[in-house]
Formats: structure tokens, sequence, C-alpha cells
């Protein structure tokens, strides 16, 4: 108990670590979820298309076009500032298209004119150009809505969503898992100082069981992953999803939590004990664990959404552990499964703490 | 009986291509303070950490109070202040005892009262709060004697403990050590400093390349400088 309260007190008192540990997670959270937002939007529930209308007709049916199109869910009408040109909309992000009825359209002799933004998505450009067509055939042919008409000859079937996580999905649990694989910075430190400075040594002098004085050493650090997520979840739950406009489902089993993270945990803390065992210089130490740990994160879809991924890079983010740890979460908040689908995970992330413990045991010296 | 005995003890360092110790032998008396003198590797550190139990693999006997080492109890007789201050900086002076108190088994109604009786042996009890990462070079040497002292052992191993401080912190842990052999404390003073093993050594053994080469009284001998030199040579050491 005094090994682990010593360790404790020590990483309390050095607020870089603590910073680092707790502070970092909770920034990238914040900002990279923000940041986001769109991209997710876009790809979960669709973005609404920013409208200029231009009705140069002012017709009956011209001005019902207008006011069919202003009224539709999927379309954001803007108003075009005073003298702003159409490139200047585009530049500035005003609009994403201009729709112009001309003189005429009531005759039926000039069709409506559609100006894109240039740099717009194709899909979206395809999507809007959709919109505006089905609207545009329900004024000329008089139907109330196409939708009705077309109910009968086209069905949308869709599947529950079980691949694409939410923003707080994917960024909570992956930047919990990115921030505790950094303890092994703050544990290679210590380590190699203590070994450097002799308390290490002068631990040996009394009689301890050498095991004890090794596992006072781990035992912190796995305590203090525990807590970084618990803290990235009380984050995301209580202050992230008031924020974001997206909600932080937690699935049917969040308890499956608890040996997910115990699990993990003890992989971050086998990494950072490889880290002391394979580095000479706590200098050294910091930078093996910050590379290993930013190279996992980008290589295991913390940084890129996995599901986002081509297929080799899906492939690849099989060798970093951050994969196995984030897919387990990924399978408790998004996939709702039961524990024996998330267990080979877990089997993968217990060998990887293995083989870290293994090779430290044979590389350090303790003594 | 002797406290401590060691006879005949070689070993080797992984891939060194000397022994560190070969086939060294001392005895220190109980109730003496023993100088264990040497040059830069005479192996005078390594020796220290054969008798604490922190290296292994070694050939020969070590004999605490009569109880051959490695032993967990006997480890208890012991108190040792290594030649690097072997403290934790972000944790205060009684944090740092209280820890190694912990450590040496003592309960929390005895540290706090051991605690109370070291700091005011090497003076540190108006700094007890204080982080050590503030002390001066020899307010960590003094506190680096006290977590030594904190568990009273019968026999105290010291590794160069005055290494790097002033004439005052200096003549301080002098006189606590006199202190201490007068109560009945048993030291091993392991020193290059002739001054020091002169002013508080009743004992003397020289060492050089890991053995003995100068087993003897402190009254036998007329200068202590002139007697190294010629045993142990002119030569500089930059092992």
């Amino acid at each position: 108990m005094a090994l682990i309260k010593k360790e404790i007190l020590i990483l309390l008192r050095d607020r870089q670590t603590i910073l680092l540990l707790f502070l970092m997670p909770v920034a990238l959270i914040l900002f990279l979820s923000l940041a986001m937002e769109g991209v997710w939007a876009d790809k979960l529930t669709g973005r609404k298309v920013h409208l200029v209308i231009v009705n140069e007709s002012n017709s009956p049916k011209a001005n019902l076009l207008e006011k069919k199109i202003k009224s539709n869910k999927m379309v954001q009408y803007v108003n075009r500032p005073r003298g702003m040109t159409d490139d200047q909309l585009f530049a500035d992000g005003k609009a994403h298209a201009i729709v112009t009825i001309p003189k005429g359209f009531e005759e039926g002799d000039q069709p409506v004119e559609m100006y894109f933004d240039p740099v717009i998505d194709a899909g979206y450009k395809i999507a809007t150009r959709a919109l505006i067509t089905s609207i545009t055939v329900e004024v000329v042919m008089g139907i109330d809505n196409l939708d009705t008409v077309v109910a009968g000859l086209l069905v949308e079937k869709t599947k529950p969503n079980r691949d694409f996580p939410t923003p707080l999905q994917q960024n909570v649990p992956g930047y919990a898992i990115f921030a505790m694989f950094f303890i092994a910075i703050p544990m290679s430190i210590g380590f190699l100082k203590e070994k450097k400075d002799g308390t290490l040594q002068r631990l040996f002098t009394y009689p301890v069981n050498t095991n004890l004085v090794i596992l006072g050493k781990i035992v912190p650090y796995y305590l203090i992953n525990i807590s970084q997520f618990i803290l990235m979840m009380l984050v995301g739950v209580y202050i992230m999803s008031h924020i974001i406009s997206f909600p932080f489902h937690l699935g049917e089993h969040p308890w499956h939590m608890i040996p997910v993270t115990m699990v993990v945990a003890a992989a971050t803390t086998g990494f950072g004990v490889l880290v002391a065992a394979l580095a000479r210089t706590p200098e050294q130490s910091s930078t093996l664990a910050a590379t290993g740990a930013i190279l996992m994160g980008v290589f295991g879809g913390i940084m890129m959404p996995h599901a986002l991924m081509p297929i080799v890079m899906k492939k690849v983010a099989m060798i970093s552990p951050m994969y196995w740890a984030h897919q387990a979460y990924l399978d408790i908040f998004l996939r709702d499964a039961a524990f024996v689908a998330i267990l080979p995970k877990l089997i993968v992330l217990t060998l990887f703490a293995g083989i870290c413990f293994y090779i430290a045991g044979r590389r350090v010296q303790w003594m | 009986m002797n406290a401590l005995d060691i006879s005949s003890i070689t070993f080797s360092y992984d891939g060194a291509p000397v022994c560190a110790l070969q086939n060294f032998s001392l005895a220190v008396i109980d109730g003496r303070i023993q100088a264990l003198l040497g040059p830069n590797g005479a192996g005078k550190s390594t020796l220290m950490r054969v008798i604490t139990g922190q290296l292994r693999g070694y050939s020969g006997n070590v004999s605490i109070y009569g109880t051959k080492m490695p032993d967990r109890s006997a480890l208890l007789s012991i108190g040792y202040a290594p030649q690097p201050i072997s403290l934790y900086t972000a944790l205060t002076a009684r944090e740092n005892l209280r820890f190694f108190g912990a450590m040496a088994g003592l309960s929390d109604e005895e540290i706090v009262l051991r605690s109370e009786i070291v700091l005011e042996q090497v003076s540190l009890t108006d700094h007890a709060e204080e982080p050590v990462l503030t002390f001066s070079g020899g307010m960590q040497r003094r506190l680096n004697l006290a977590v030594a002292l904190l568990h009273s052992p019968k026999l105290l191993l010291l590794d160069e403990p005055t290494v790097g401080v002033d004439p005052q912190s200096r003549n301080h842990i002098y006189d606590t050590l006199t202190e201490l052999n007068a109560a009945g404390m048993t030291i091993l003073l392991s020193t290059h400093i002739m001054e020091e093993a002169e002013r508080l050594c009743s004992s003397v053994t020289l060492a050089d390349r890991g053995e003995v080469i100068f087993n003897g009284r402190m009254a036998e001998i007329d200068n202590l400088e002139k007697l190294f030199l010629e045993k142990t040579g002119r030569g500089l050491r930059d092992e």
C-alpha cells in the first residue's frame, strides 16, 4: 500500500503529467468532435443544402416553386446579401447552389437554372439536383407530393447502423484509449529515474518482496488508467453530449465497459513496462512511448474512423492494440454486442499485455 | 560476535573482463567504526551492494551478526546510505521517512516517533514538510543518512556519506556518526577522504582493484594518506 501511495503522490505532484494524462484527451475529444461534427452530419444524417433562390418570373407557378423549395426540410434558404456576386457567395461558404427561376418559366419557354459551388461534393450535387428536379416536376405537372406517387413504385429499406459511430462514440473511447497509452511516458520515466538515482535499488535493501515492489510500481498506473477512462466517459456523457448535436449512446450493455477497460489498462501498463525495459534514458523512453502511442493511434482507427479507411488500411489497423481496444468499445456502444462477441478482442489485448510483460521481464534489470 | 563477516567474496558484473571483487574478506567488530578505503574502482560500492543483497551470484559468504546472507530478516539489522542520494525528490522529508519506514516494516506509530528522532539527529526538523527537491546537497545527504537510521539498525553501512557537501554539513554528519557509535552502533564507512577515516574510524581496510591490500588499526598508522598512496600507487584512476 505504501508503494502505491508513494507512486500516486509523486504523480499527482507532477502537473505536466496530469495535464498530459487527463486534460489532453478532454481537449482532443472536445475540439476534434466539434471539428468533425459536420463530416459526421453529412455521413449520418445528411447536411441541409444552402440555397439562394432568384425568382425572375414572379408568376404563380414560379412563386409556388420558390415556396416549395424554401419549405423543403433538406433546404436552408439563404438571403443574398446586398451586392454579393454568385462567386462571392460560394467563396464565403454562404451558399452551395443558386437556383434561378427565369422569366418565361410559367410558359415553359425557359428551364430552371442551377449554378453549383464548383468545389461541392459530387454526391451532394447529385442529391441537390434530384431534389430540385422532383419539386419542379411537382409544380409543372400539378402534383401535390411526388413521394406519395412513387411510394408504390419505390420502397427504401435500410439496416440499422452498426458500422459508423457518432462523433462521441468514436472520439470519447478513442482518445481515452490514446491517453491511456500515454501512461507509458510517466511510467517509464519514473522507473528509469528511480533506477538512475538509486531509489529502486535502495528498496531492495529492505525485507520486501521483489514482486511486490514491481507490482507497487505497476498498480498505481493501472488505477490511473481506469480513472482516465472514467473521466473521459463522464466528460462524454455529461458535457460533450450537450455541446455536440449527436447523442452519446452507450449501448444496451454498458457494464461490458468494466472488463474491457480492465483489459485495456493491462495492455497500456504492459506497454509502459516494455518501454521502460527497452529505453536506456528517460529521454529515450518519452520519445519511444509518445511515438509508439501516436503511431498506434494513427493506424488503429483513433484519429480516422476505421469505417472510413481504405481496405488495405483496415487490415493494417489490426497490428495496433488501439484498434482492438477501440473496436471492443464500439462493440458496446454501437453494435450492442454480446460479451462473447467482444471476447476475441480482449484475448488479443491480453496477449499483447502478456508479450509486453514477458519481454520486459526478460530484459529489465530490477536491481 | 562480529557485526559483519565477509569471507572470500568473488564477484564480477555480466560481461566484465575482470572481477569487481576478488577473494575479498573483511570483518567488522561490533561497536566499532571501520573505514573501507580505496581509489575509484576498488570495489567499495560493489561490496556494499553485495552486503545489502542488491547483487547476487557471488561466491563466498556474507554474515550479519552470525546470520548468513541473503536473509531478509537480517536486512533489518542493516541501515544503508548509498552513495547516490536515493530519495524521492517530489516528496517531503517526512513523506520519504514515512515511505522507507513502511518498507522497513515499522508501524505507523513507530514511523512517527522515529521520524522525529532521526530528523532531530540530522537537524532537519524545521524542514520536515518541505519537498526534498528544494534541499541543498548537504541537507539531502543528511536526509539520506536519516533514512538509513530510521529503523534503528545495529550496523550502519555508509557509502561515501559526505560527497559533495559543505564543511558545515560534513562536520554535522561526523558528529552524528560519533554520537551513534557512542550509543553502540557499528559503522562500516566507505570513503576516500583520509581526514574522514582518521577522525572517525578505529580500524581500516584498504582495497584496490577488488582485493583487500591492507587491514589494520588506525592507531598503528602514522600517515594514512601516505600509506594509501604507497599501497595503491600514484597513477590516475579513471574507472
